[in-house]
Order: C-alpha cells, then sequence, then structure tokens
C-alpha cells in the first residue's frame, strides 16, 4: 500500500542522511523502524507525508486503488494525500488549551470547509464520529477535559483519536511512547496494533525498545549509515540487533 | 604590556570621564529648561489660588456631565475594538514563524511601527480637521495609535507560541487559515486579552487628554471650563475623570480575572 523507492535525503550541511530507502508497507502490518539516534528515522518519517521533501525517489500512496506518488504532487493534491496519513508525535502535539474533543475533531481539517471551520466549527456529524472514535481509544469519559491536564498516556491516546478521525491509510508514529512509563509504553503500543489490524492500515512506527518491537510488530525495519540493514520477522536476532546498534563506520 | 596600559586607560575612562559628562548634561539641562526652585517657591500662592478656586466643586455640573463621561468611555471601547480587529490579521502577517511572505511581513511590520511612533495626539489633531470637532476624530485617533501597540504584542505572542500542534496540523492536511484557527488562536488568546484589556485602560486614559484638542469625551469640557475660568466645573470634571478611570480598570481587571484566570495561575 506504501511503496519507497530509493529515497534519499541530503542534510542542510551536505551530508547524506538517507540513501537509497526501498520498502513496502501493506494493510494490517505493523512495521517497526529501528536505528540508532540520529540515523534518520524521523527524517523518513516526514518524507512520508512531505512535512520534509526528499531529493530523490518515489514514495507512492495506493489506499484506495489510485496510487498517488507523493514525492510529486501539488499543495492541493498533498492536503488530499495528507487527510489519509495520520501522525502520532513524541510530544503528542496536542493544542493543550482546547478540550480533548476539539483536538480529536482537528483530525477532520483536511476534510471540512474552511469558512464552514471558522464561522460553525464543526458538523454535529464530525462531532459523532469524534466522541465515537474516543470511545474506540478508551477515553470517552474524558472528551470534555483540557487536553493539558490529561497524563502522557492519555494525551497520546488522543492523539491516537485525531488521527484515526483522519480515516487514515496509513499511520506514521515517531517515537510515540519515548514520554510514556513502561506500562502505559506496553497499552499505546498494543492499542496501535489492535488497530492496524482491525482498520486494515498499515503502521510505521519509531521505536527504541527493541523487545516492543519483538512482542508487537508484525516487521522491523532496521536502519544503519542511512540505508536499510534488516528487514524481516519481528524476532529478530541479537546479533541483527548489534548490526542495527553496532559500531557506524564511517 | 601595550594591552594592559590601553585597559588600565579604559577603566579610568570608564570610572572618571562618564560620570563627568553626565554632571555637565545635567547643569546644561538645568540652565536650558529653566529649572529654578525659587521661581516654583514665589508662584506658590497662585498654585494655592487655583486650587482654592475650584471648592468647593460644582456639583451642579454633574448630571449634565455624564454624557462627555460615558462618551470618554465609548470612545476608547470602539477605538480598542477597531484597533484590535485591525491589529490581529496585521500581527499574523507581521510574525516571523506563521507568516511565509517577506514582504506582507516587513509591510505590516513598518504599519505596526509607524502608528506606534506617531502620538495619538497628532493622529487626533489630523482627524479633527479632516471630519470636524467631536468624539469620532477622537475614536479614529485611539484606533489608528492603538495599533502599534497592540500589533506588536499579538506579534510578540504569536511568535513564542509552541510550533508542535501547528506543525500535527499541517500533517494532517489542514490549510493555513484552519492552523492558525485551531492551533495559533487557542494557544494566544489569553496574552490577546490581557493585552486588548490593558490598551482599553490606556485609552480611556489617553481620551481625556485627547478631547483637549477637540476630540470629544470629557476632555472636551475640560478644556472648555479652564477656557471659561468655570474653576469649580472644572474640579467635578476632575472627579469624574478620576472615577471612570478606576472603574475601567476595576471592569478590566474582572474581565481579564474571569476570560483567562486560570491560565494566570500557571
Amino acid at each position: 500500500m506504501l511503496v519507497l523507492n530509493n529515497v534519499s535525503k541530503r542534510l542542510s550541511d551536505g551530508r547524506l542522511l538517507l540513501r537509497d530507502i526501498s520498502f513496502s508497507v501493506g494493510r494490517g502490518e505493523l512495521v517497526a523502524v529501528l536505528g540508532l539516534s540520529g540515523v534518520g528515522k524521523t527524517v523518513l518519517l516526514r518524507c512520508i507525508n512531505r512535512l520534509t521533501t526528499p531529493d530523490s525517489g518515489n514514495i507512492v500512496l495506493n489506499g484506495d486503488g489510485n496510487p498517488v506518488d507523493i514525492t510529486n504532487c501539488n499543495i492541493q493534491e498533498l492536503r488530499t494525500v495528507r487527510r489519509r496519513i495520520g501522525m502520532i508525535f513524541q510530544n503528542f502535539s496536542l493544542i493543550k488549551r482546547l478540550s480533548v474533543l476539539e483536538n480529536v475533531l482537528t483530525g477532520r481539517l483536511g476534510y471540512t470547509d474552511t469558512l464552514h471551520n471558522l464561522f460553525f466549527g464543526f458538523s454535529a456529524e464530525d462531532v459523532d464520529r469524534a466522541l465515537n472514535v474516543l470511545d474506540r481509544v478508551g477515553i470517552a469519559d474524558l472528551a470534555y477535559r483540557r487536553a493539558g491536564t490529561l497524563s502522557g498516556g492519555e494525551m497520546q491516546r488522543v492523539a491516537i483519536a485525531r488521527a484515526l478521525l483522519q480515516e487514515p491509510y496509513l499511520l506514521l508514529a515517531d517515537e510515540p511512547i519515548a514520554n510514556l512509563d513502561p506500562n502505559t509504553s506496553e497499552r499505546i503500543v498494543e492499542l496501535l496494533r489492535e488497530i492496524t489490524i482491525s482498520e486494515g492500515i498499515g503502521t510505521l512506527v519509531v521505536l527504541h525498545q527493541p523487545e516492543i518491537a519483538r512482542k508487537h510488530a508484525t516487521r522491523v525495519i532496521g536502519i544503519k549509515n542511512g540505508v536499510v540493514c534488516y528487514d524481516g520477522e519481528p524476532n529478530i536476532s541479537e546479533e541483527d540487533l548489534a548490526t542495527i546498534y553496532g559500531r557506524t563506520t564511517g | 604590556m601595550e594591552e594592559q596600559q590601553g585597559n588600565l586607560e579604559r577603566f579610568y575612562r570608564n570610572k572618571y570621564l562618564f560620570p563627568l559628562f553626565l554632571f555637565l548634561f545635567f547643569i546644561w539641562s538645568v540652565i536650558a529648561t529653566d529649572f529654578n526652585p525659587k521661581t516654583l517657591v514665589e508662584g506658590f500662592p497662585n498654585l494655592v489660588d487655583f486650587v482654592l478656586r475650584m471648592f468647593p466643586p460644582d456639583f451642579d455640573a454633574f448630571p449634565s456631565l455624564i454624557k462627555p463621561a460615558i462618551e470618554t468611555i465609548q470612545m476608547a471601547f470602539l477605538g480598542t475594538l477597531f484597533a484590535s480587529l485591525i491589529s490581529f490579521p496585521l500581527s499574523i502577517l507581521a510574525s516571523n514563524n506563521i507568516s511565509t511572505s517577506g514582504l506582507a511581513r516587513n509591510t505590516s511590520k513598518s504599519i505596526i511601527a509607524f502608528t506606534r511612533t506617531v502620538p495619538d495626539i497628532v493622529f487626533a489633531l489630523i482627524f479633527v480637521s479632516a471630519v470636524g470637532l467631536g468624539p469620532f476624530p477622537g475614536t479614529l485617533a485611539l484606533a489608528i495609535h492603538s495599533i502599534g501597540m497592540l500589533g506588536k504584542l499579538y506579534r510578540e505572542a504569536i511568535e513564542v507560541i509552541d510550533p508542535q500542534p501547528l506543525e500535527a496540523l499541517e500533517a494532517v492536511g489542514a490549510n493555513k487559515i484552519q492552523s492558525i484557527r485551531y492551533a495559533v488562536i487557542p494557544q494566544v488568546l489569553p496574552s490577546f486579552v490581557a493585552n486588548t484589556l490593558y490598551r482599553f485602560d490606556v485609552n480611556v486614559r489617553a481620551s481625556v487628554v485627547l478631547g483637549l484638542v477637540g476630540a470629544g469625551g470629557i476632555g472636551f469640557e475640560l478644556i472648555m471650563a479652564m477656557r471659561l475660568f468655570k474653576y469649580r466645573e472644572l474640579a467635578s470634571i476632575l472627579v469624574i475623570t478620576f472615577i471612570i478611570i478606576i472603574l475601567s480598570e476595576r471592569i478590566s481587571d474582572a474581565l481579564r480575572k474571569r476570560i483567562i484566570g486560570e491560565d494566570v495561575l500557571k
């Protein structure tokens, strides 16, 4: 469903961060991306919804039978692609002064009419959808709380709900559990896996915990020195892990 | 060695030369402004005479002053309202983090700086000569001059917001206007409310001064009473001015607490 072909990205200082990255993610797959800090995992994720533009290669998303080349579309097309790609951030990226419900509703912004938003907010239909999604991620009772008053685990559930309201084909999660305690982390990744399978979407999650990847991912991709050095079974061997996290050369 | 010598010279220069300059400038300023305690002491009886003439305040004039007093508050209200309506889009265009066009940024920054630099009384004089005496030119002057302060403070509030929610909405597929509505406005609202209410306070006081150049309100009554030597009426005007300034401060404090109270505590 998502296919990356020879994606490369050079940093502003000229260093080649990502070199000819190619892989694909299918429906119902939870793919964990492992690698050392600074290896470019976040940049890779940001290339996929084009918060960062790659220098070469192409990225094709095919959610509904009409493949779209994300690396090669205009502003308007980009908006319609982005609304089908949910993104979940390390720091949750919620608007703290708004209620949980309003935060989730912002997931509809790729679909709604700007003038309608300005004068009337969101439609009753979208509010119903949002309440359903909140129920789905297990925090229906928090709908009218201010997002800033929640715990980390609750905030990440709000962010997942926001992404789900986009009716995504693809979820990108950038270290979603880096700010959470081990128990909460486990619950959040379980939730991601459950959603991935039941909704039939593809999920790409950057992780720093190989044991969680082993337990919950359906596939693991390892990145080292800008290239994919492992792409396979989630029960990754210690040798392969050592390759991913081993001393970099050059 | 030579460098050390230089440092030592600089040390003595800073230590003695600067205070010397300050002292000389002080003497010059005293001469230039005829600053003379003796003149003040000699003029003191006149001062007492002036104040005595104001007593007792002419409370019979009170009813006729209610309307101009309310007018003063209304001038401040409308001036602040229009200023904030104009300042908001300007501050968005001027902000370094939201605005993408360098031309729009520099133009709106210049407009904001210009309206701040020109004193409100100058705007009032211009508008009085354009549209005639009365509260309307005063309101215009307040509106235009207030853009300078509000635009600058709004812009500063916008530039320190957390950029992450903004990026999250970009990733969702939101356009610029939607992002401003849902990621910028909620974050800057407390500071917008606080600054706007503060400007309302300032404008109530400023509108009194604007009356002096014929721009309506209680200030106009004040200058008329002085010109006609009605000192007792002048006294009651001062009392009313004092009351409306205290009142407007109370009202804006109460509003501020109601709207953003919980955020101030954070």
